[in-house]
């Protein structure tokens, strides 16, 4: 009890620094000056990141998070039936707790910087993206974005592997949270329902790639192209920094995942060493680019040598704002 | 004034769809077992639509429209008779139609036909394939009819037959699997999984038919309710209590329940509560005029009263 009561009073006087701290870089003064002459060193910004940590847990942090996020929440276009349920079991109640946990990872975990939300258009849209990590905190971290950052605020509607519905729990919570199975009639569905859809055509390719293979975009599906050209969507193209060092895998054991009914079996440098706590990713700093939406006519039924010219441009498009990202980033973590 | 002879009508649903029909067409039923106080009006013959006796009933009576609802879907019979009444029985009934020229068939499928599998699309349309039989193979002959009188619908093109495929039929009236299951004051459900599920009310469901026939409608068609809702909604708003059980143990459960005749549906109904079968029911709704009129407040009020 008493350690409780202590690790409580130091994360109280964490989260004190951490607002002193801020209120010091809020003033201009000549301060500045000497900061930039002397770079911050790793335990600076380790202390920042504990601080901030430190932060999120104050529960005044968490109070003025819900009350931010239900806001927005009330502002989310949505056609719900009578029970609160849209059409596509999206339950905004569920939506929303889920929406706080991960706006804390957003902010004090990974501390995303988002760039260029305002590119997302209103009305229907196709986000495509790269995707890596092991687990999808990438499109989470999207879907966030979105939600926070975006006028008005907008659910993001992801496409889950299909064997993603046979897990328990995870089954009902990617419903209940707007996710559904990507298979291509929910995607013209919810599309022609007004919805920004989320994609990653690399698929399992990029999320369980290995850490070698770092910000090499895999190959590209297509379906996600001729979906857009039947439906005449609007494709907003998206480079995510920071996911690809969060769990950084060594091997990949298809055949042990395949015995476990899974479409890949990563190896990373926690994972299953330290079991269920191995899951966890590594904090890096997270940073997203949307790009200006591309927009692409044509036969969605043509030959895959014509699509594959049209996903170039994605993929181009794409490639282009990770070079940048990685070339903005001073570190993995910072 | 036309004539339109019902099988099975004796049914719920039977009973039902002769109360939406009478005075606006003749009604002629038939059933394999006695239907007690029935109306007047209704002519009723208690006969097996697989015998030579029913071909005498439709000789006699000459209906422009014949609905068939005589189909086995619970697994109380032995599999074999639940086989031949449904398949060998349908059979018969679309060889009778063709000798004496009915102008109108409905068939009366179900959702079911599609499976409970986990890829399924919300808002599966009619071309979507008939995967039933893959995890729940009990009920293949279910999935043979609706492929039956699907070909039947090209190769006769003078009948106007339609397949109608309703969502979970719940009501007073008729007994479904899925309201014998929401019935329960404990309901057993899988941990971890609670699906979007669509319902209909059994008199929109009468409703479906009567419109069938007035707009001569010919094709396939999903007929579905007012909107969906997760497992665990339905359970609450139907006054049960879930009880979720991890898989590892309802499906050896439910297995060895069936097999000693304790439970009365194999495993494969498991996926039905795990994984969604929600239909997209635009085109009856755009070909037939038709839009469920009861809420599903109102379905759920009537699965207890």
């Amino acid at each position: 009890m008493a350690v409780r009561v202590e690790s409580l009073a130091a994360h109280r006087r964490a989260a004190a620094r951490a607002a002193t701290h801020e209120s010091a870089e809020s003033e201009p003064a000549p301060k500045p000056k000497r900061a930039a002459k002397r770079q911050p060193d790793v335990f600076d910004q380790i202390s920042e990141f504990l601080a901030q940590l430190a932060g999120a847990v104050d529960p005044s942090v968490i109070r003025s998070l819900n009350k931010e996020v239900a806001e927005r929440m009330e502002r989310v276009p949505l056609k719900l039936n009578s029970f609160g349920y849209d059409p596509w079991g999206l339950h905004p109640d569920t939506a929303r707790r889920a929406l706080v946990a991960s706006a804390l990872a957003y902010r004090y975990y990974f501390r995303v910087q988002t760039h260029g939300v305002e590119h997302l258009p209103a009305g229907r849209v196709l986000i495509i993206g790269n995707h890596a990590g092991q687990v999808a905190i990438d499109a989470a971290m999207i879907g966030t974005a979105a939600f926070l950052e975006a006028e008005p605020p907008r659910i993001v509607r992801g496409m889950g592997e299909y064997w993603l519905p046979t897990v328990p729990f995870v089954s009902e919570l990617m419903v209940r949270t707007g996710s559904v199975v990507g298979t291509p009639k929910n995607c013209v569905d919810l599309l022609h329902n007004g919805e920004a859809v989320i994609a990653f055509p690399e698929g399992v390719r990029g999320m369980n790639k290995l850490f070698s293979q770092r910000y090499q975009l895999q190959e590209f599906g297509l379906g996600f192209l001729r979906l857009a050209l039947e439906t005449h969507t609007p494709i907003v193209p998206v480079a995510v920094i920071g996911s690809e060092e969060q769990a950084p895998a060594i091997a990949n054991l298809k055949w042990l995942g395949q015995l476990l009914g899974m479409p890949a079996f990563p190896i990373t440098l926690t994972w299953p060493w330290l079991g269920p706590l191995g899951m966890i990713p590594f904090p890096t700093k997270y940073r997203i680019y949307f790009g200006k939406p591309l927009h692409f006519d044509g036969d969605p039924n043509d030959e895959d040598r014509v699509i594959e010219r049209q996903v170039d441009k994605v993929k181009a498009a794409i490639h282009v704002m990770i070079d940048r990202g990685l070339r903005e980033r001073s570190g993995v973590f910072f | 004034m036309e004539k339109v002879l019902i099988t099975g009508i004796a049914g719920g649903q039977g009973r039902l769809l002769a109360r939406r029909l009478h005075g606006d067409y003749e009604v002629v039923g038939v059933d394999r077992v006695p239907w007690e106080s029935r109306p007047r009006e209704v002519r009723f013959y208690q006969v097996d639509h697989r015998k030579k006796r029913f071909e005498d009933v439709i000789r006699r009576e000459r209906p422009h429209a014949i609905v068939h609802l005589a189909f086995i879907r619970h697994f109380d019979d032995d599999p074999t008779t639940r086989h031949e009444v449904n398949v060998a029985g349908t059979t018969r009934l679309l060889e009778l139609a063709v000798e004496y020229a009915v102008k109108k068939l409905i068939i009366f499928s179900s959702s079911y036909v599609y499976g409970a599998l986990p890829e399924n699309p919300f808002y599966m349309d009619e071309n979507s394939p008939l995967n039933a039989s893959r995890t729940y193979p009990e009920v293949r002959d279910l999935v043979e009819v609706d492929t039956l009188a699907g070909a039947y619908l090209w190769r006769y093109p003078k009948i106007h037959t339609a397949v109608l495929r309703p969502v979970s039929v719940l009501g007073y009236d008729v007994s479904s699997a899925i309201g014998r299951y929401l019935g329960l004051d404990l309901v057993p459900t899988v941990m971890g999984f609670n699906p979007m599920m669509q319902f209909i009310h059994e008199e929109d469901v009468a409703d479906a038919i009567a419109r069938t026939i007035a707009t001569n409608l010919r094709g396939i068609y999903n007929v579905v309710g007012p909107s969906a809702v997760p497992l665990s909604v339905a359970i609450r708003a139907t006054g049960g209590l879930a009880v979720p059980l991890p898989e590892f143990i309802t499906r050896p459960a439910v297995t060895a329940l069936f097999r000693f005749g304790m439970y009365p549906f194999p495993p494969g109904v498991i996926d039905f509560v795990k994984y969604p079968c929600t239909l997209d029911g635009s085109r009856f709704e755009a070909a037939a005029g038709f839009t469920p009129r009861f809420s599903l407040e109102e379905t759920f009020a009537s699965v207890r009263n």
